[in-house]
């Protein structure tokens, strides 16, 4: 399970809501999944189902401390959506960028 | 994390929200910055936009408020996103904003649009290279 590629991509276990809240509250440390599960409304079992998700995505890592299992962000496979974000950014800047070329000569017109 | 499925754009054009509104909203100047299509400034309207290789976008127009705001569902069926422009006046000229919204991140397509993009940028950064000689 170490090796190799991730499980799950990481496009699926961000496409879920619950799961993306997940990971924003990891951003501050690392949790208990006791604790994870406070404030979610779809019980325990569900929010487990979701962090197995994110972990075979590898966007979190478990650790057993006792009795508890902790729950730790690792934001790298991120940078896989970081990139797709990017690459319509790109898209629309140069979108705007031909629109002011055509105002321009719309403008000359008159 | 919600963000990831916003993209969001914006640029000042030193041109009247007028002007602006005319690009975005009549086909023929459309058609020369980004798609060709029979896009109208009518609420409930629907048309497509020429995507070239990504094939002809079903799109309907959800919002107008003239020189102001143009909402409009795009790609439905396919990337089914939402995109939004607003103008707001900035001394002689306007500030244009792009919202581009609603991804999913789960699917193919998406991933396939984004694939699609990133092939297209040299021949964009070309057209902008051929039209930076010109005025400005």
């Amino acid at each position: 399970m170490m090796a190799g590629m991730p499980d799950v991509d990481v496009f699926s276990a961000l496409a879920n809501p619950v799961r993306r809240e997940i990971l924003m509250r990891l951003r501050t440390g690392p949790q208990g999944a006791s604790e994870l599960a406070h404030g979610f409304d779809i019980g325990r079992p569900a929010v487990s189902e979701h962090l197995q998700v994110l972990r075979k995505a590898r966007l979190i890592r478990e650790q057993p401390r006792g009795r508890e299992r902790y729950y730790h962000l690792d934001p790298r496979p991120l940078s896989k959506v970081h990139a797709w974000i990017e690459a319509f950014d790109k898209y629309w800047q140069k979108r705007l960028a031909v629109l002011e070329e055509v105002l321009n000569e719309e403008a000359k017109k008159s | 994390m919600t963000a990831a499925a916003v993209i969001r754009a914006e640029r000042v054009y030193p041109h009247p929200p007028g002007a602006i509104w005319k690009a975005l909203t009549d086909p023929e100047l459309h058609a020369r910055w980004w798609a060709a299509g029979d896009v109208r400034p009518i609420v409930g309207h629907r048309f497509e936009l020429d995507m070239g290789k990504w094939g002809k976008q079903a799109c309907q127009v959800l919002n107008v408020e003239p020189e102001r705001l143009f909402r409009y569902r795009f790609a439905t069926g396919n990337l089914d996103t939402i995109i939004t422009w607003e103008l707001v006046p900035e001394g002689q000229g306007t500030r244009l904003r792009l919202t581009h919204e609603g991804f999913d991140l789960d699917s193919p397509l998406s991933r396939q649009a984004f694939e699609g993009m990133k092939g297209g940028w040299p021949k964009v950064l070309q057209r902008l290279e051929a039209a930076a000689v010109g005025p400005d």
